[in-house]
């Protein structure tokens, strides 16, 4: 026995749809696959440190304290820039860094939440009081890139922005200390 | 309603069209063909705008995780 049109029809429609669901089963597959591939070779991931720290007291010791907000160079070379986000303003409000080298940026707010992007990088992320945010990042281009909040803080909130100042390697001197400030221009 | 008003349903607008099976046996053979590619150029247009975006802007930005 022939199918009947409608059969015919049903059928098509079938065949239809699982190859659209073929094609972009591909497309997804591709995409994961390039996301897992640049994890994998070039290291660019989603930020996704979890680490506590108590919003009420962060500035009276520890980490993010103020004398330890900016950019410290340790002994073994790493660079390690911490600043508080905070109404409405970044502190400190210009952060040193070198260029081609590895930079972890940290993070906190002792008030609402808050979030940043430096322009012309990847670097994006948001401040959420009571966890560090934490992105490691390479600087590929020297020069000043503007750092403002992304994320609405209250009324001041257009107003909270800092500078990243990235410096070529023989420009970015650590003092003794192994403390970097920016440069005056 | 009473019986001498006529209703809207009695026009012969609203009187469905009979249908031609063959006639629609026929349509149906290419509707869905240009459905597809309509479909399928929209989505491969945007597949294109997402892979020059993650190679030609994202990629360049940097190492960030």
């Amino acid at each position: 026995m022939s199918d009947t049109p409608h059969e015919l029809q049903e059928s098509r429609i079938l065949r239809t749809e699982l190859l659209w669901a073929f094609g972009i089963g591909i497309f997804v597959a591709a995409s994961l696959s390039m996301i897992v591939f640049t994890a994998l070779t070039i290291k660019i991931n989603p930020p996704s440190n979890v680490e506590r720290i108590d919003p009420k007291t962060l500035h009276l010791s520890g980490e993010f304290a103020e004398q330890n907000l900016g950019t410290t160079v340790f002994g073994d070379g790493t660079v390690i820039v911490r600043a508080i986000a905070t109404q409405f303003m970044f502190v400190p409000q210009c952060i040193a860094v070198p260029a081609n080298r590895r930079v972890t940026l940290r993070f906190a707010s002792p008030d609402v939440v808050h979030g940043l992007l430096i322009t012309g990088t990847n670097v994006n992320t948001m401040v959420v009081p009571g966890f560090v945010a934490q992105v490691h990042t390479e600087f590929t281009r020297t020069g000043d890139l503007l750092m403002p909040c992304h994320e609405f803080c209250g009324q001041g909130h257009s107003e909270m922005w800092a500078t990243v100042q990235v410096l070529p390697a023989d420009q970015f001197k650590p003092g003794s200390d192994g403390r970097v400030s920016c440069a005056q221009r | 309603m009473q019986s001498d008003q006529s209703s809207a349903a009695d026009s012969n607008l609203e009187i469905a069209d009979e249908v031609d099976e063959a006639a629609l046996a026929t349509v149906m053979r290419t509707v869905p063909l240009g459905a597809a590619v309509l479909a399928g150029t929209v989505v491969a247009l945007l597949v294109l705008g997402y892979l020059l975006i993650y190679t030609l802007v994202f990629i360049p930005r940097g190492v960030v995780g």
